[in-house]
């Protein structure tokens, strides 16, 4: 879109957008008068919040890799399976597809999610010029994929709760699935803190 | 049908100051012109049609919930669960966290989106009272972002290609009521941006009043 004046936002013209109901009201204004949500131009301290959330993601995200995500138990044999052995094993049962799944969700995903987090984290400080539509769409996509890398919880879930023939066959939950869903939800809540709204602000300035 | 005022709008990515149109034709979307962020989509009668979309899921979750899932069997072992079971066994395993995390997503907040939209909905046509329709609002904001019903489904798909290579496996009535709740939940949330859900609790506010 060519912009031949300055474009006119919310927080310029004196007000404030109300982020569950969006509806608008003057920027002095503390709660929303329709919805009562607390009300302020920008999420306040959204990059340090994010950034520190993500922080505690990629700790967790140790764990999730280095534990067991399950363990079966097969005529008396125990095996324990991390998210990459399972994908691994996989790949010698010639499963491709479901190796595919497992590591697109559970290893593509969460990664790229972190790393574009940084990246939105590291251009929102940043004094130069950035491209703040590209970057919109980046965390569009990071806000997108989120909730896909809890598939692999599922298919734990699903397995755990079908096969439990005793003896002859049962699976039972690692440590690492606790893990797992604990960086799915912490990356989930730092995207959601991040204020895209601040990347435009900086174009505005120039 | 929609009596509000021309209205001002502020993007919600990039704070951009819209004109929002009295009326948006059927199907087509609004974004903003700056960012691009889609702020309505236009249906002709998207109230009709999102209440029936929304008491068909919620029937199709109740038969979920009631009849059995998978039957799984191997050696003359025959094992058959139901959906409860995906979160019921990692709580007994004491899994907590993921117990809660699992019952939520797939089943909870689908379920409460939806009777909260469907409460919206019927409390705009006629007041029952002092239903809550804002907080419902509120709720359903939050909810939307950890309601993982396609997610499931795949994760479904997947358990289900791993296992049929060990046993015999049978899908059974609850399986097919969640493939299609699944995706007509997607659906469902397609069709409610903001400023339209906004619009019936505005709506359901006022016979109230009157
Ligand atoms: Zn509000
Ligand atoms: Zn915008």
């Amino acid at each position: 879109m060519l912009e031949s004046t300055k474009p006119i936002t919310a927080a310029k013209s004196g007000l404030v957008n109300c982020l569950v109901c969006h509806q608008l009201a003057p920027i002095a204004s503390t709660h929303c008068k329709r919805c009562s949500t607390a009300l302020s131009s920008r999420i306040k301290n959204s990059v340090q919040i994010s950034l520190s959330l993500l922080v505690t993601a990629v700790l967790l995200y140790i764990p999730a890799n280095i534990y067991p995500i399950m363990s079966t138990e097969l005529l008396g044999d125990t095996t324990e399976s991390t998210i990459i052995g399972g994908i691994i094993l996989f790949l010698e049962h010639e499963s491709y597809f479901i190796a595919a799944v497992i590591f697109i969700a559970s290893v593509i995903v969460p990664m790229a999610k972190m790393l574009a987090l940084a990246w939105l984290c590291y251009c929102a400080n940043r004094a130069d010029k950035i491209k703040q539509y590209e970057l919109t769409k980046l965390y569009r996509v990071t806000e997108f994929i989120g909730k896909w890398s809890m598939v692999d919880i599922f298919v734990v879930a699903i397995l755990v709760a079908l096969i439990q023939l005793g003896e002859l066959m049962s699976i039972k939950v690692g440590f690492a699935a606790t893990a797992f869903a604990g960086v799915v939800v912490i990356t989930m809540i730092s995207a959601h803190q991040f204020d895209t709204r601040f990347l435009w602000d900086k174009v505005d300035e120039e | 049908m929609n009596k509000a005022q021309p209205q001002l709008h502020a993007c919600l990515e990039c704070d951009l100051l819209i004109k929002m149109p009295d009326s948006i034709s059927h199907r087509t979307n609004v974004s903003c012109p700056r960012c691009n962020h889609s702020i309505a989509v236009g249906h002709n009668n998207a109230k009709q049609y999102v209440l029936a979309m929304s008491l068909t899921a919620l029937i199709l979750m109740f038969i979920a919930c009631t009849f059995s899932f998978i039957s799984f069997s191997s050696n003359e072992q025959i094992r058959t669960i139901n959906l409860l079971q995906t979160f019921t066994e990692l709580y007994l395993q004491e899994y907590y966290f993921v117990a809660v995390l699992v019952f939520s997503f797939i089943l909870l907040l689908p379920t409460l989106y939806l009777l909260s939209v469907c409460l919206i909905i019927l409390s705009s046509y006629r007041g029952f009272g002092p239903l809550p329709t804002v907080w419902l609002g509120k709720l359903m904001s939050h909810i939307l972002p950890w309601s993982m019903a396609e997610v499931f489904l795949i994760g479904v798909l997947v358990a289900l290609i791993k296992v049929t290579s060990m046993a015999d496996i049978s899908l059974e009535s609850s399986f097919w009521a969640y493939v299609i709740f699944a995706p007509l939940f997607t659906h469902i949330v397609s069709m409610i941006d903001n400023h339209r859900l906004w619009c019936w609790i505005e709506q359901a506010k006022e016979p109230s009043h009157a």
